[in-house]
This record gives C-alpha cells, structure tokens and sequence, in this order.
C-alpha cells in the first residue's frame, strides 16, 4: 500500500517538474527548433523577385558551390576568424597573468577592465571608426608622431581583415583574460613552491607547469569565443558593411544581406544552414581537444 | 638573498608597468569617446587632435534635438526589460527543475540559440511574423530577445540552485509541500543573488543585441542599437554627436556590469568554468 502510495507521490513529482520546465521548452521549440526545421525548408525553395515561392530542389546547394562570393565569404570568415582567436588568445593569456600577480585588485578596476566586452560591440564599432578614421582619426596622428606612415585601416581592402580582428581583439581580450584568470586562480599553490625549489625559472615554470594545466581553460576559452567569431557581424555591418568592395564580407554578413537586401530567402537559408554547420564543426572539434588536454 | 630580493622587487615592478599598460589599451578608446563627447564640434575633427578642450553638452543636445534619441531609448527598454522579465519567468522553474531532476537537456537545448549564427533564426521569423503582421511589434522583438535572456538566466542560476543541499527540499517534501511551492518559497530566496546576477546579464546582452531588431523593428520601435546606424550616417562632421550617442548607449550596460563584476565570470562563460 505505502509502496504504491510512494510511486503515486513520485509520479506526481515528475509531473509537477515537467510542468516547471514546460514554459522554456515549449518557448524554444516555439522560437528555435521549429524555426531551424523551417529554415532547412525554405532552403529548398525558390524565391523569385516578385516574391513568388517555387519548390528548387538542391538548387541552393549547387548554386553554393560555384557561387564565388560565398567562397570568397568563407575565406574572409575563416581569416577573421583565425587571426582574432590568435590574437585573444596570446593576449588573453599574458593579460590574465598580468592579472593574477596583482594581488588585490580593487572592484573598480576590475570593472574598468571588463568595460570592453560589457559594452555593446556596436558601440564598440561607434567608437573606433571615429579613431581609426583615415585622415582626421587619433590612431593616425599617433602612428605620425611616431615617424609612421599613416593607414587606411578600415577603408583598406588589405587592411580592414586585421583592423576588424583589432578591433574584437580589443573588445574580448579581457573575457579570455577573466576566463584563465579563473583557471590559473584554480590550480594549486603547492605545484608553483615545488618548481620554486626545484629554482626553476619563472619562464621555465610557466611553460612546462602553468601552460600544460591551463590548457583545458584555454580550449574552453577558444570554444566561446569561436562561436561568437564564426558568426561574426555587428562590428563589421556598423562599420563597413562588408567593404570596401566585399573585402570584409563575412559568410553571416553575405547571408544577411541575400536574404534582407536581396530577399533571396532561400538561398540565405542555405548559406546560414552552412555556416551553422561550420560552427557546430568548430565546436565539436575543439570539444575533443578538451578530451585530450583535460588532466 | 639580498640579489633574491632584488629579483624579487624587479619582476613586482615589472608587472606592475605591464599592468598599466594594459589599462591604458583597454581604456584609452573608450575616454576617447567620452572626450569626444564633450568637444566644441570644432573641436572634435579638429587634427592635430586636442586634448584640451571647454566641455560643453552641446553634442547631447544636438543629439536630442535631431534624432529621436529618447524614444529610441524608450524601445530599447521596453524591449530589454519584456526579454528580460520573460527570460527569468520561463529561466527559474526551468532551472530548478534541472538542477532537481538531473534531466539537463532542456537546459541544453536553449544553448543552441547562442552556437548558431542569428540570422538562421532571423529568416523563418521573418517571414512568420511577417504572415501575422508582427514585423515592427514590440511582441515580436521581446520574443526574438529572450531567445538570448533564457539561456542566460538558465545556465547562470543552475549552479546556483546545485549550491543548495538536498536536504532543505526533502524536508520540505516530508512536510507535504508541492514541488512549486518549494520553488518559490524555499528555492528561490536561497538564490536571491543568483537571480539578480542573471536579470543583469540579461538585461546587458539584450540590450546590446543588434541583429533582430535590425530587421523585425520599425520606425517607431527601433531601438537604440539598431538606430546606431542614423547616427553613423549624419556624416563625419557629425562626430560629436556619434560619440555622444555611442556614451549614452553603453552607460546603462557599463553600470550594471560594474555592480556585478566580482560574479560575473561563472555568468559569463554560462558554467563552463567555475569561476
């Protein structure tokens, strides 16, 4: 009797938990899992100019394949994409060392520190286009008054890869830094006295100690931030739109603006389904490395 | 040990130097902007530029006076605070059931909305909202926002609510209490900081979002950050005005960032590091 009593009372409670999540997952099928099967949808149909919608087949894949402005988007994507992991990475790193041997920082510098990611990378785009403007901008005046040449930054199809790269660097480096700060935060004390006695140099300890345990933080870092970089957008549409020319045009900007610009929705579909499966590659890649460096 | 001692004061003021010139990269852009913000407008473009100036407000007036900048600000709020509320309404039990449960793929499945691209949702919501005629309503950029305030309210108070030892709920249970009522009469208070944390986060990646309202707003409910462009495109004499604009959007994210910095890493990194 208590026995069914007790699976009545259990069975009540898986219920009453289902109802608690219900709400979130009925609002992400709603908003999420049902969009995305429709995107797959509409990757298969034609979008003619007058709006009209026709079945198409894998017409949106094959036109994919020989469509050089979506290579040429998967090139810049992955340029972007390499160059800024890089840099944020190396400097997030440096930054968080900085960090963690400055014992007691005080909040408000803490705060100052985090100002970058905190802020809208709109903002973000706002700000540096006025000081990386070519002929009025600070950035100029001060590569002048060190005797250099002044730059086209943004307004250079050579050049607006690495400045956009700068510019994320600049805004994410301290989020990587607050990441290893935590793992270098985690590791114990006793490994670095023993390197100490050992009288290693702090070189030394530092890449045969603290860098091989900081590796699983470090991989984690580069996952969150290669999902962001993959898809890469406001700052580019906030200040170049993906020029001069198309020098700049990322995949997500390419399948923004055959979609909202060109209402092409069903070859936008194919490219965004593509570039997601890019990401979701990323992600799983980088997953197994963490496997492999976690100690 | 007096050369010990010497290396020792070296490699302290050796880092201390690199940890100013860290500062300054990261806050010389943004002082740039605020500086700006407060030229003349002859000065603002002024080249050489200049570094001491009269500060005047005359670039926020202008701003108000020209752009409808406050009913920007207006959207931009009542957008955020909607996601942001919505997000904490479905986060919390969805939370607590997880943590309780151990059943994580609700949790996990709200996580797909910050791996993939937003446009690949942005194309099916267009063209459904555009269906009922929802393109430009509040309803529709409160929806799309808090597919990025749930996951963050989620992944932020699960840890949270794992803090709590079972034994407060099982007591609660022996006493006859309905799972909902332990949530919101137990559960919750216990993780009061928890839950402020995420609002914040929320509210900050809400409203710093820019792509959805870039396409599902319209004239009147445009928000701030999908208006940038307005200011952008007043052209290069209008810089004073820009800047202004760029200080005024990033102060209510910076403010809240800075009152819940020390909690900020866990939040961040949605439970990948423990921070």
């Amino acid at each position: 009797m208590s026995d069914a009593a007790a699976t009545l009372a259990q069975d009540r409670q898986k219920l009453e938990m289902s109802a608690l999540s219900a709400p979130a997952v009925i609002f992400t099928v709603a908003m999420i899992a049902f969009p995305v099967v429709y995107t797959v949808w509409l990757g298969f149909q034609n979008f003619s100019s007058t709006g009209k919608q026709s079945f198409a087949g894998l017409a949106n894949y094959s036109r994919l394949i020989s469509d050089y402005e979506f290579w040429h988007g998967l090139w810049v994507t992955i340029a972007l994409y390499v160059l800024s992991l890089v840099l944020q990475l190396v400097f997030g790193v440096w930054l968080a060392l900085v960090l963690f041997h400055a014992k007691r920082l005080p909040g408000i510098v803490r705060s100052l520190f985090i100002s970058p990611f905190m802020m809208p990378p709109v903002v973000a785009g706002m700000m540096w286009l006025v000081i990386l403007d070519p002929s009025l901008g600070a950035a100029n005046y001060m590569l002048q008054s060190f005797g250099l040449p002044p730059s086209d930054w943004l307004a250079s199809p050579s050049l607006v890869i690495p400045t956009v790269a700068l510019i994320d660097s600049w805004q994410w480096t301290p989020y990587v830094a607050l990441i290893v700060l935590g793992g270098l935060q985690s590791l114990p004390p006793s490994v670095y006295e023993a390197a100490q006695i050992d009288g290693a140099s702090p070189f030394k300890t530092f890449q045969r100690i603290t860098l091989p345990l900081l590796l699983p933080t470090i991989v984690t870092a580069a996952i969150l931030r290669s999902v962001d970089l993959l898809r890469f957008f406001d700052i580019i549409y906030i200040t170049t739109q993906g020029g001069p020319g198309n020098a700049s045009n990322t995949l997500n900007i390419y399948g923004f603006r055959v979609g909202f610009e060109f209402f092409n929705i069903g070859y936008a579909s194919a490219l965004m389904l593509t570039l997601t499966a890019i990401v979701f590659g990323a992600v799983l890649a980088f997953n197994r490395l963490r496997g492999a460096v976690a100690w | 040990m007096t050369d010990a001692a010497n290396t020792d004061r070296w490699i302290r003021w050796l880092n201390l130097v690199q940890l100013v010139l860290a500062g300054v990269l990261i806050m010389a852009p943004t002082v740039w902007m605020v500086l700006s913000s407060f030229k003349p407008s002859f000065e603002v473009t002024a080249y050489p530029p200049t570094l001491v100036f009269t500060p005047t407000l005359e670039n926020y007036v202008e701003l108000t006076r020209t752009t409808p900048f406050l009913s920007y600000a207006l959207n931009s709020l009542i957008v955020t605070v909607g996601s942001t509320a919505l997000g904490l309404l479905f986060g919390i039990p969805a939370a607590f059931a997880v943590s309780w449960t151990r059943i994580s793929w609700p949790a996990i499945l709200t996580l797909a909305a910050r791996m993939a691209p937003g446009t690949l949702f942005l194309l099916p919501w267009y063209v459904m909202f555009r269906q009922v005629g929802m393109i430009g309503s509040y309803t529709a950029l409160i929806l799309s926002h808090a597919v990025i305030t749930l996951p963050i309210v989620i992944w932020v108070l699960l840890p949270s609510f794992d803090g709590i030892p079972r034994s407060v709920f099982e007591a609660a249970q022996v006493d006859g209490c309905s799972v909902t009522r332990i949530l919101w009469r137990i559960a919750l208070p216990l993780v009061a900081s928890g839950v402020a944390v995420s609002a914040i986060l929320a509210f900050v990646f809400s409203w710093n979002y820019f792509l959805f309202a870039l396409v599902l707003s319209n004239g009147d409910t445009k928000t701030l950050i999908a208006a940038a462009f307005n200011f952008i495109g007043e052209g290069s004499t209008q810089w004073g005005a820009l800047m202004a604009a760029a200080t005024l959007i990033a102060l209510p994210p910076l403010v809240l960032a800075a009152l819940v910095q020390r909690w900020l890493v866990s939040g961040l990194t949605l439970g990948a590091v423990k921070g």
